[in-house]
């Protein structure tokens, strides 16, 4: 699993490669909620998940458990690029509800 | 012409071998004529249950995880086995959201294996362990 961070305005942009499941993902967790702390002012979350080969719960899990401070500050959660596996799992789960696909990050930046 | 076979995984409850258990386990099942998503599929049941059995059955202390996997014609069987705490409510842990770490966990694990799988089987006791077995068949084409 690798992954990295990309700040741009309001949004964070994190770029995930690799599976995230049990074993990968509290250390993403981590990283993502300091992200968070330390940065007062992001409201945006984009997963851009392109090079995501696995999620399972454990993973889904991590990225909802974010979402209440992308809530709390009025902020939107964005999944870039989600291969259909991704999208279906994703669906079952009721992200839908909660987040939006798009096509690349520049699109998402104009929008939010 | 022989058409069962089998393999018999014991692994320690290390978080590590969530992946391995998945990944072996799709390649055994992959002698079987599947579509590239059905196997994706079949690694995150797999996943599901091995990671229940590590953060529940054993609560990610040390322990021993049984994984079985086993097809005759078109036919998988898969079974995920702990000696851990086992559950007092099985009907209530297959409930779509139900988790006992609500803080941390959405509860779809099981709901994921149902989902992916044909056909879903828990036997558990509490203090003994628990056994989830599932089954996957391959779909005939010409239908
Ligand atoms: N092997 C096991 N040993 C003991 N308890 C288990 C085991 N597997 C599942 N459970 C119980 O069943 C509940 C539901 O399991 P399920 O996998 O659906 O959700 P979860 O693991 O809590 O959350 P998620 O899978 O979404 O991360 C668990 O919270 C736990 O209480
Ligand atoms: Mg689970």
């Amino acid at each position: 699993m690798q992954y990295d961070f990309q700040l741009e305005g309001q949004a964070l942009i994190a770029t995930l490669r690799g599976e995230l499941d049990l074993h990968t993902s509290p250390e993403f967790k981590d990283t993502l909620t300091k992200l968070f702390e330390t940065h007062s002012t992001l409201k945006h979350l984009i997963m851009n998940v392109k090079g995501l080969t696995f999620i399972d719960s454990s993973g889904l899990g991590v990225i909802l458990g974010r979402y209440r401070v992308i809530q709390e500050r009025g902020g939107r959660l964005f999944f870039v690029q989600a291969n259909p596996q991704i999208k279906r799992i994703l669906q079952m789960s009721g992200f839908q509800k909660i987040s939006e696909f798009a096509n690349s990050t520049e699109d998402v930046l104009e929008r939010v | 012409m022989k058409t069962a076979n089998w393999i018999k995984l014991e692994i320690p409850s290390d978080t590590r071998n969530v992946a391995f258990a998945r990944t072996a386990v799709a390649l055994f099942a992959s002698q079987l004529d599947w579509t590239l998503d059905e196997l994706e599929d079949i690694k995150v049941a797999v996943s599901e249950a091995v990671s229940n059995s590590v953060i529940h059955g054993y609560s990610l202390q040390e322990g021993v995880v049984i994984v079985e996997a086993r097809y005759e014609g078109p036919e998988l069987s898969i079974s995920i086995e702990d000696f851990g705490q086992g559950i007092a409510d099985i009907e209530q842990a297959q409930e779509v959201g139900f988790t006992s770490i609500p803080e941390e966990r959405m509860g779809l694990g099981f709901t994921f294996m149902h989902e992916y799988m044909d056909q879903v089987l828990v036997a558990s006791e509490v203090g003994k362990g628990t056994k989830v077995t599932m089954v996957k068949r391959v779909k005939d084409v010409e239908s």
